[in-house]
């Protein structure tokens, strides 16, 4: 049986706390990975996003583990025995590790900021070869291109960069689809934009995550993804289709 | 004893009084005006004006002031009054700051209680997917109270620890202006009525009460403006009188720097809500009159050129999160006292870097007064906001992160034992820790596009909020419980409480953070079952009950404790702050005679050495 040393400054302490804190960290963090699936993953603006929350949870993982092991341990370790009536170590304070503990969190921030910076370019840069403006209302959604084509659901062809220009007609309410990542408010009085390229065919789901009143709930579309072939093909279906009924009229 | 001789009961009559006569005065004005004589939306605003200044002219909040304006003289009252039973001071104008303190902290109980059921009501709808028995608009009301409610909860919380132990804990006789705190206690009353009263009409935005919806919703929404806009009167005044209480009347010796730890949480507390809160009162306000008058501040108009000449969306969100996101630090930094206040107590050990501590409260009210712009990430505003907020939010981690290591520090070679109100002390660390860690994910923009308005965000600040207030506000409430009764809780259903309290929660917040990676949006009265989401809200649902048991488990202790539980003492946790020195329950006049500090609050283990002197106390 280990026997562990009086003095709470031992070095063996120490070394024990850091390797659990080791150990902890690699479990926590393929835990948190298993538990925290994170569903942006088909657009080139979902890759940076899911690269930065996975160096994040491996961060947390870290940190949650060096500060649970030491209070575990702590708990553990320092409780007060049956009968023992005696008082704590006196030590009030430690400037130099107080001083570590302010500037290395300092250090993380500034590399963090970084690299903040960096996602959040890539997660936003794209190009518009493809665009297309939603229209959000309570409590659905239209889809205009600039060839005049209206539609209920929006099409895309897959791997081409596209611009969404997204206005309200109402209140705020915001456009999402979970797989491609980001997503962006509509504002009354204002266009907002967002870039987006679809890495995958199929068919999503586009729901408002900006609380918006009564159905806010039911406020869904849907996009298709389709090949280029595909997305030729429904177009020239629209514009006929369009066309036909305003030459009816 | 007459029914009416009770202030509550004198206040209540007074506010529907005010209804009355505020609704006809508004009905008789329009009709001189020439206006149709009914508006829903005038009629009420003007009632619940009225209601609201009725119930504290009548409760007497104001008698002592109207009464100096003509020249009459009033002496400050102590104890019980005379000719009724001492209970009823409770249900009425009382200036002494230790029964303000449970008249705040009671109140903060029975609305966690109201603001948790709402909860738990739209919990049991989201078990499982589609809808089952509460409509979407039910269910909205229901979800925008519970913020409300819960929010008011905190801040009376806050309030009640606050206003019970600061004065005990500086060795003052009471708050700088004792009036002042009754009257910006007793304004909470009115405000929560109102605020209740909402539920008849609904109202559907959220606790954030985004413009336009807000603009047009039912008339439920006039009634919460106007109910936050007086809780935040009161967070004002209040935060001033301890801001006064604590610069002004310290005793001798008792330098800023040894004050008990608590005080210091206060100080950047008061400072924050003395200073912030305006401006979620200036943006309810601004809503209200759109509302009532017409006038644009926020919902755009347009010429017929199609230009914008009205107002912008946008504005009213940077000046509701200029004030609640520093809000998040009002609900937390106490709590974060309440930890720092009892961990050297069950350790029998010196407050680790005390200097520290005290200051990285300060750091975080300064630091949380840059970052508001973190919840508008994907609001429209200018990239380059999302940058400067980016790196703002991320630094208030900094001084975040020393609190924990110095807790770390304070446990580490102590003589730790684990009575309840430790417990929740361990409990809070466990949980915040959770809470602060989810913070910097949600800070960095890209991350935050994804998780915004997603669950993931509703498990961070659920987890913050209770482990920077519930947990800590459980552990002072039994921390303090003998020297508020004079008795003892219950230490097994104590201990029970904290079991299933802690776990639940864990549990809670980790499967609602999972809900939102997958794709659940906060603020749904239904989802899609093809997420696969639904095991993982059962989960949540179930544990949010566990939770809500295990805190009727602590009502039931604390009610039955108080007439059987053992007699405490004066000093069971061997405390060395001042208000351990003195009887339990705490006499009318606190300290008998002024105390001087003569060394260092936390002192534990230093042979010899003495925290206060009660001068005097050699000569009798
Ligand atoms: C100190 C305790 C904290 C509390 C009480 C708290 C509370 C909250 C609340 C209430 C919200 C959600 C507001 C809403 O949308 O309705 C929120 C969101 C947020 N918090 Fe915290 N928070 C805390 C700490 C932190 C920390 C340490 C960070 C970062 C370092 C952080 C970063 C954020 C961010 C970025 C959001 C916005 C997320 C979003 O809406 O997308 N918080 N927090
Ligand atoms: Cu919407
Ligand atoms: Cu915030």
């Amino acid at each position: 049986m280990l026997k562990l040393p009086q003095s709470s400054t031992d070095r063996k302490h120490f070394v024990i706390v850091g390797a659990l804190v080791l150990i902890t960290t690699i479990v926590l963090g393929f835990f948190l990975l298993a538990i925290l699936p994170v569903k942006a993953q088909h657009s080139v603006q979902a890759e940076p996003i899911r690269w930065l929350f996975q160096l994040h949870i491996w961060l947390i993982a870290f940190l949650f583990s060096l500060v649970s092991v030491f209070m575990l341990y702590s708990l553990f370790v320092f409780r007060k025995r049956k009968g023992d009536e005696s008082e704590g170590e006196h030590f009030e304070g430690n400037t130099a590790l107080e001083i570590a503990w302010t500037v290395v969190p300092l250090v993380l921030v500034v590399i963090f900021a970084f690299i903040g910076i960096q996602t959040l370019r890539d997660a936003t840069a794209g190009g518009d070869d493809v665009r297309v403006e939603a229209v959000g209302f309570q409590w659905s959604w239209t889809f205009n291109y600039p060839n005049g084509v209206t539609a209920a659901e929006m099409v895309l062809p897959v791997n081409k960069p596209a611009e969404i220009s997204l206005r309200a007609t109402d209140v705020i309410h915001s456009f999402w689809v979970a797989e491609w990542g980001p997503k962006q408010d509509l504002v009354p009085g204002m266009t907002t934009r967002m870039k987006i390229t679809p890495t995958k065919e199929g068919e999503f789901k586009i729901v408002c995550a900006e609380l918006c009143g009564l159905s806010h709930w039911s406020m869904l579309a849907t996009v298709r993804v389709v090949s280029e072939d595909e997305y030729i093909a429904w177009m020239d279906q629209k514009i006929a289709e369009q066309n036909l009924q305003t030459a009816s009229r | 004893m007459q029914l009416t001789s009770l202030g509550l009961v004198r206040g209540l009559i007074g506010y529907f009084a005010g209804l009355v006569i505020g609704m006809a005065t508004v009905v008789i004005f329009r009709l001189v005006l020439g206006m149709p004589a009914w508006d829903e939306e005038a009629v009420w605003v003007g009632g619940i004006i009225f209601a609201i200044i009725g119930f504290v002219l009548a409760i007497g909040a104001m008698s002592d002031w109207l009464k100096w304006t003509r020249g009459i003289e009033t002496p400050m009252h102590h104890g019980p009054p005379a000719d009724k039973p001492a209970w009823t001071r409770y249900f009425a104008v009382d200036y002494n700051h230790k029964v303000i303190g449970i008249q705040y902290g009671v109140t903060g109980l029975l609305l966690l209680i109201i603001g948790g059921s709402l909860a738990l009501v739209f919990r049991a709808e989201l078990a499982d997917s589609g809808i089952s028995f509460l409509q979407a608009g039910t269910y909205n009301t229901f979800l925008s109270m519970h913020g409300w409610v819960a929010l008011a909860a905190i801040l009376l919380g806050v309030g009640g620890m606050a206003n019970y132990l600061v004065p005990l804990m500086i060795g003052a006789e009471d708050m700088a202006f004792p009036r002042l705190n009754a009257f910006a206690y007793w304004i909470n009353v009115p405000a929560i009525i109102t605020l209740i009263i909402s539920m008849l009409y609904g109202w559907d935005s959220g606790w954030t009460a985004y413009p336009p919806l807000s603009l047009r919703g039912p008339v439920g929404y006039q009634m919460v403006f106007f109910a936050i806009f007086t809780i935040g009167l009161s967070s004002i005044l209040g935060s001033l009188n301890l801001i006064v209480t604590m610069l002004m009347m310290r005793p001798k010796g008792m330098t800023l720097f040894r004050m008990p730890i608590f005080c210091w949480a206060i100080l950047a507390t008061s400072l924050i809500q003395l200073t912030a809160t305006q401006l979620i009162g200036q943006a309810f306000l601004m809503l209200s009159f759109e509302r009532t008058l017409g006038m644009p501040f926020f919902n755009p108009l347009y010429n017929a050129a199609g230009e914008n000449i009205g107002g912008q969306p946008l504005l009213f969100q940077h000046l509701f999160w200029f004030y609640s996101h520093p809000a998040v630090y009002i609900f937390v930094l106490p709590g974060l006292g309440i930890i720092s206040e009892l961990l050297p107590v069950f350790a029998r050990k010196p407050l680790f870097g005390y200097r520290w501590i005290a200051l990285s409260s300060l750091a975080i009210a300064l630091v949380g007064f840059l970052v508001w712009g973190h919840h508008m990430f994907t609001s429209g505003y200018g990239e380059y906001l999302r940058v400067i907020f980016m790196i703002s939010t991320l630094l208030v981690a900094v001084p975040t992160g020393v609190k924990f290591f110095s807790w770390l520090g304070t446990l580490w070679g102590g003589r730790l034992s684990f009575q309840t109100p430790m417990l929740f002390t361990l409990g809070a660390i466990s949980v915040f820790l959770i809470g602060g860690l989810s913070g910097p994910i949600l800070a960095t923009t890209a991350t935050d596009l994804f998780l915004h308005d997603t669950y993931f965000v509703v498990g961070h600040f659920h987890a913050t909020i209770f482990g920077g207030f519930v947990f800590p506000f459980f552990a002072a409430i039994y921390y303090w419980y003998p020297k508020m009764t004079g008795r003892m809780y219950n230490e097994t259903l104590g201990k029970l409480h904290f079991w299933l309290m802690t776990p639940g929660f864990w549990l809670m917040s980790l499967a609602q953070m999972t809900a939102g990676t997958m794709g659940m949006r906060r603020r749904i009265a239904d989802y899609d079952p093809a997420l696969g989401v639904e095991p993982v809200h059962l989960l949540v649902t179930i544990a949010g009950f566990v939770i809500a048991f295990s805190i009727l488990l602590m009502i039931y202790n604390l009610f039955t404790s108080a007439e059987i539980g053992a007699i405490a003492g004066n000093n069971p946790w061997r405390s060395r702050s001042p208000e351990w020195q003195i009887p339990s329950p705490v006499p009318e006049h606190s300290y008998a005679r002024p105390i001087s500090v003569v060394g260092e609050p936390y002192d534990y283990g230093l042979a010899g050495s003495q925290y206060i002197a009660m001068s005097g106390a050699g000569d009798d």
